[in-house]
Formats: C-alpha cells, structure tokens, sequence
C-alpha cells in the first residue's frame, strides 16, 4: 500500500480534534456510554464531527477547518454544549484532562468498530491502557515540503505544547509527579516517537514504502508520532497535547500553534538540522515530568532555560503573527496558563483542598461542562 | 457431681440460632456453587435455601417467630434502601423528565392492569386496590444486590436504580391510602380513615430529613475516613430503622427518602463499600434466607391461574410502559427490552408490605395475601436472574476478557 497524494489546502487553516472523557455521576469513574451519547446526538445539528474513539468511555469532537481563533472557540463551544446537554439528559458527565485519575485499564470496554477490535488484538492491554485523551492540531500547508518543514520546524516548540496542555498529573490513584503522565503512555507504542528527518516528501514516501514492505504498517495512522504529516487532510497533525481542562484553553494552544507556524513559514526562514534532535527526547522529558517548570535547552546554542521562559519569548517574537490571525485573545490566555498554571496545577490544587480524586474528576468535569 | 452436671443432656437441646447459622452457612456455600457452574445470582441460593428447609419447603428446621426475623429483615432493608437512595440522582428527572415520565406510566399501568385483573376475578375493589398499590414496587433489594454483584453501569443500571426508588415509593405512599381505606369500609370514622397515612408520610419524611441532615454533619467530621464512617452510618441506620418502626411510621420510607435526601443535598459524590461494610453485608445475605423461609406457595393452592396471570400482566405493563416511552427518554430497544424486564423483580418491600396488611386484616392474609406472597416467591428466584441478563445483553456488565 502506497501513501496517498498529499492534498493542498489553505495555509494557516486550524483544525481541532479533542478526545474527551465520559463519567458516571454517581462516582465519576470512567463509564461505557459512547454508544448512548452517539445515539443520542446524530438526532441533533451540530457543527464538525462527533465521533467515537478506542473505548466505550470516550468520544472525540472535532471541528471543521477553521482560519482564526473567533471561528475556532465559537465552534468548540457548540460541540461543547451539544456534547453537554447529551450527558445531562443521559446523566453522563463529561470532562477534558488527560488522564482519568482513578479508572482501572482493565475495566474500559473495546468501542464495537472494526478497527477498535483489531487493535485492541494487537495490542492487547496496551489498547486498554490507551484511554487516555489528548488535543490534536492541524496545521493546513500548501504543499507536502513545505509540511515536512513545517514538522521538524514545530518539533523544537514540543515541549511549549505540552508544558502548556499538560492535565494529566494522576493515574491509577495516584499523584505521579509528571504534569502530563499522558505521554508515558503514548512512548509504549512501538512507532511513537518523532518522524524520521526526511525533508522532501519523494523521500518520505520512500520511507514509507520500506515501512510499508516490512509490513510494519499499512497506513500514516499506524505511526503515534508527536507530529505527523495528514496527506489526506493537507495538513501537520501536532498530537502531543493533552485534553486541556477547558475548550477556551484547547482554542488557546491550537492557535498559539498556529501564530507560530505563521512565524516559522513567513519570518524564521531557517532549515531544520537533523541535530535539532539531539537535545528533542531531553526536552520532551523535561516538559512531561516539570511542565511549565521544565528546563529547555536550546539544540542550537545549547542555552538553558525554563519552558515557561521560552514559552514567554516565543509569545513576543510571534505577537505581530498572532495579530495578523486575529489571535491577541488566545495569546492572552496563554500568557494566563503562564501566570495561573496549567491543568496539572489547577487539578494538584482541586486535590489538595478536596483529597478526593472522584471530587477532583467532578469540579473538573463541572469546569468542562460549563453553566 | 453427676454425669449431668458437666455433659450436656440428652437429646441436645440446641437453640433455633444453631440452625440458622448452619443455614447461613449452607446457603452461601450453595450460593458460590451456583456462581460457579451455572452462573447464576448468588441471592438465587440464599432465597432458595431459605425457601427448601424452611417451613414453606422441607421444614428442616424450626420455626422461628417473625418477630424476631423482622429486626434482620428491617435493617437489612434498611441498609438496602438507603443504599439505594444514595445512589440515585434526583437532579437527572429535572434534566431528562422522559424518565419521570416513564416512571409514573410504569407504575400507574402497573396499578390499573393489576386492578382490572383482580375485579375480573371478583375481588372487592378496596382489597384489589391494596394488592395492585403493592406490585408497584420493584425489589430494591434484588435490584441493589444483583448491580452490586454485576458491578453494572450505564444507562440501563442507572435508570432501573432510579425508577426502583421511585415505584418503592408510590408503592408504600399508595398503599397506606389503601389500607385507610380499607379501615373506612370497615366502619372507621372518616378523621381516623384519613389520620394515619398522613401521620406516616409526614412523621416519615420528618424523620428522613433528620436523618439526612444529621448524616451531612457527621459526613462533615468523620467523611475523610471511609470506614469510621461507615461505622457511624450503620448505626444511624439501625436507630432510624427502628426508631421509625417504634414510631410506627415507614421504615422503608424514611430509609428510601434519608438516601434521595442526602444524595440530593450533597454537592459531592461519596462512594461507600457495598452494603456500608461487612456487617451490613452478612445482615443482608440473612434477609434474603429469611426471605426464603418466610416464603409460602399456598397461593398456589388458592388460585394458580390468578398468581400466573398477576405475575404477567404486572410484567407486560412494566414492559410496555418502558418500551413506550424508550426513544423519547433517550435509550434503544435492547435496552428498553432489559429495563423493562427488570423491573420485575419482587421481594421484601412487597412483602413486608403484605405482611403489614395481613396482620391489620386477617382475611386478606388467608386469601388474596397467599396469592400475593406466591407471586413475590416467584418473583423472588427469577428476578435477579432476570436482572443479571437485563444487565448483562446491554453490556452493563464488565468484560470477562481483556
């Protein structure tokens, strides 16, 4: 099976995808109801796509393409509320985050779809142990070149996406002392990790096609990578971020992607070197386990410095991009998330005062749902 | 000093408590067994066990006064409804009135197909009234032991728990306007015919918000640790259980409105283990064999074709209510099917019931009484396993395999 011609689309569109985590409201543990909530909203008109993921307990939202943060929140919005008033009335609540806190693998159920059930064989109780709930971004290119340099351009940023969306500090009960535990999960998938550096796209279809002959993978959606090109869509799918606590911050950090990948394409105009890798698993870690705290080394000048602070000269040189893309109020709430903390801290401080993770799960269930 | 005076005489003369304790024993152990290899419900052996040696059945062993089985039975309960009502979200009719909807059709189908059934079989209205307010009710107990067991959530798990507290309620709110009624066929004056139920439902639910707001204060102080608070919460229901027996208002009722109270006043969700702990557990594997024991078929001999009939008219309303109602309150066939089906389930709130009225009406105890304890006793072994499927076909259950 070859790869597919890489369409064209608009540059600088956006694109959001957000896994999403359904709950009993009786102890606000994971609960099986993706069916009941499909049901229920393909009955009402909704913008994007409602659709259903690996386990029974989570559904995905996805917008349509959109070219600024305005249209982008106004559309999560309406998926919120659609998705909301589902649960109310099916007494199901629903919350972002990364992680549930408290659900046990073994008890999630395999969503009843070809696919699911492949993989769930595959990858036995690594499918299971995959119900987690991540952010997903896409970033519209003109051509495939372009979108390979694109990718390993944001691949030095990865740390910044999930410094800013980390939401997942507990698993299992406990308190694991990453900011986004989320990402442990995804690196023990055997084609997790960062694309090869290939920079023309006849390239990565070679690659492809040796991957593909080793029968390892049939299609793009077999590699977990952080960045991944969509050739189907046009676009680069950044897939590090977690679910964040709520759609104004998910709107937030897509278009923070998207100011500076305007950044990168019009103003930076630098090549990426295979050695921009060497300090990218270093980085990676740094802003899994510390989050905003996390220290970031520059792979060109080896300069040391939080993430929060590079976070913060990403937002000054990028300011007059954001601006072009009518973004200044998603940069603020980025500068908030700097200030305030990200979700792992709001959801450390919501246990700290409450020392119960099912109340933790319903404040931020009661944060996602709004009203 | 003689033989006597230190060996026990002969024949031993052993308390009826040996007995039970043996039947407790064997009753878990045969409940184990039918897990295992027929997977059945657990509460399926401890009823059927109780129903086989007690007096209904082989008679093995001795009568015991029902005085003194009625303190089990009543706490259980107790434990068993307030269980029940803590689990179960009141806030979710005001976003998903279907359900309500539902639940009032459900139980007012209930009543009328049971009534005209009773008068086709020339039964005085007031006494078939009484009958058809009592197979309102689903069995809390079967209902709450059988999820317990299961460990079953979702939408089917969810609105069986929530339309199991409310027919409960209707069942016992109904019934005691029944009963008056019945007092004033009798010659009671009117103030003594309309004096009673309102003296239970109020003293009751007066009771119930005591015990709610007492729970919430305490919850306050001791909640951090699980199971001291369990502890607490056992006693409190055993003092409310019988405080409201002593007061002769509605156990059943007070316990049922104490648990929708407090789930519905806190801004938290609690989870407690199953029955609040061990001990309440042990107490409400004993209510199931006494259950059993207290069982009696004579309403066969009465009229089998009228317990036959009672049992399905009851069971094709409730479903048909359900399946009414199903794509308007947001939940397919299949799972209208199961919920439906498993509102059938009979047990000790009807019982109980009947035995309240029996002892007020010695009449309706050697007629229609018989004919209503042979319904429960059937309803009693085929509802949890009717329940267990219910639960099961919609995929409420976990998965066995990975």
């Amino acid at each position: 099976m070859s790869l597919m011609p890489f369409a064209s689309s608009r540059p600088l569109s956006i694109g959001v995808e957000l896994e999403l985590q359904l709950l009993s409201c009786n102890d606000y543990n994971l609960s099986s109801s993706a069916p009941d909530i499909l049901r229920r909203v393909e009955k009402r008109a909704h913008p994007g796509e409602i659709k259903p993921e690996m386990t029974r307990s989570m559904i995905e939202i996805n917008t349509s393409v959109q070219q600024e943060y305005g249209g982008l929140i106004k559309e999560l919005s309406a998926l919120r509320d659609v998705v909301s008033d589902t649960g109310r009335f099916l007494n199901v609540a629903i919350a972002g985050g990364g992680t549930h806190p408290f659900q046990h693998w073994s008890e999630q159920k395999i969503f009843d779809a070809p696919r699911f059930h492949h993989l769930s064989e595959l990858y036995g109780y690594l499918a299971k142990q995959f119900t987690i709930f991540g952010q997903h971004v896409h970033i519209g290119c003109t051509g495939p070149d372009e979108a390979l340099h694109l990718m390993h351009m944001l691949s030095r940023y990865v740390p910044h996406f999930i410094a800013l969306s980390a939401s997942s500090p507990f698993v299992q009960g406990h308190d694991t002392g990453f900011a986004s535990a989320r990402l442990n999960s995804v690196f023990s998938f055997p084609l997790s990790g960062r694309a090869p550096f290939v920079l023309r796209w006849d390239e990565f279809e070679r690659f492809f096609g040796k991957m593909a002959g080793t029968r390892v993978v049939e299609s793009m959606k077999d590699f977990y990578w952080d960045i991944r090109p969509k050739p189907e869509f046009g676009t680069i799918e950044v897939r590090v971020c977690d679910t964040p606590l709520t759609v104004e911050i998910a709107a937030a950090i897509a278009c923070y992607i998207q100011a500076m990948s305007r950044y990168i394409m019009v103003e930076q105009r630098i090549e990426p070197e295979e050695d921009d890798y060497l300090v990218y698993t270093f980085n990676r870690f740094q802003a899994c386990r510390f989050g905003l705290e996390g220290v970031f080394i520059d792979p060109r000048t080896h300069e040391q410095r939080s993430i929060r602070e590079d976070i913060t000269d990403m937002l000054a040189r990028i300011s007059d991009h954001a601006q072009e893309l009518h973004a200044v109020e998603a940069m603020e709430r980025i500068r908030d998330i700097l200030i305030a903390g990200n979700g792992a801290s709001w959801l450390r401080h919501a246990y700290a005062r409450e020392h119960n993770l099912a109340d933790v799960m319903q404040l931020q269930a009661e944060l996602w749902m709004g009203k | 000093m003689t033989w006597s005076a230190y060996l026990p005489g002969w024949p031993l003369e052993v308390s009826p408590a040996l007995w039970l304790a043996l039947t407790l024993v064997v009753a878990v152990l045969v409940g184990e067994v039918l897990v295992r290899h027929l997977k059945l419900p657990r509460i399926v052996g401890y009823i059927g066990i109780g129903l086989l040696l007690g007096p209904g059945g082989l008679a093995l062993i001795p009568q015991v006064p029902a005085t003194e089985w009625r303190l089990v039975v009543d706490l259980a309960l107790g434990i068993l409804l307030f269980e029940l009502g803590s689990k179960v979200n009141l806030r979710w009719l005001k976003a998903n009135p279907w359900i309500a909807a539902t639940s009032l059709l459900e139980a007012s189908a209930t009543f009328v197909v049971v009534f005209w059934l009773l008068k086709w079989f020339d039964v005085p209205a007031i006494t078939a009234a009484v009958v058809a307010t009592i197979v309102i009710a689903t069995s809390p107990a079967i209902v709450v032991r059988t999820v317990t067991e299961s460990r079953a959530q979702g939408q089917v798990t969810d609105r069986l728990m929530l339309m199991t507290a409310l027919n409960c309620s209707y069942a016992v709110i109904f019934h005691k306007f029944a009963v008056a009624a019945m007092y004033g066929e009798t010659g009671a004056s009117l103030i003594h015919t309309v004096m009673p139920p309102l003296y239970v439902l109020g003293g009751s639910a007066l009771l119930a918000v005591l015990f709610g707001v007492t729970f919430e204060r305490l919850h306050h102080h001791l909640g951090h640790h699980e199971e001291t608070f369990s502890f607490v919460l056992f006693g409190m229901i055993a003092f409310a259980t019988i405080m409201a027996a002593t007061l002769k208002l509605s156990p059943i009722l007070v316990l049922l409105a104490a648990g929708l109270i407090t789930r519905y006043r806190r801004k938290r969700t609690h989870t407690f283990p199953p029955h609040f702990g061990s001990a309440g557990a042990v107490l409400v594997v004993l209510m199931f064999i006494a259950n059993g024991l207290a069982g009696d078929l004579g309403g066969f001999g009465y009229s089998l074709l009228l317990v036959l009939l009672l049992i399905t008219v009851r069971a094709i309303a409730k479903l048909l209510a359900v399946l009414a109602l199903a794509n308007q309150s947001g939940i397919g066939l299949r799972q209208a099917t199961a919920l439906g089906l498993a509102l059938i389930p009979m047990s000790s709130v009807p019982l109980l019931l009947t035995m309240d009225t029996a002892t007020a009406f010695p009449a309706f105890g050697s007629g229609l009484g018989l004919v209503l304890m042979s319904c429960i006793v059937i309803l009693e072994l085929a509802g949890p396993i009717v329940v267990q499927m219910a639960l099961k076909i919609t995929g409420e259950t976990p998965d066995k395999k990975i």
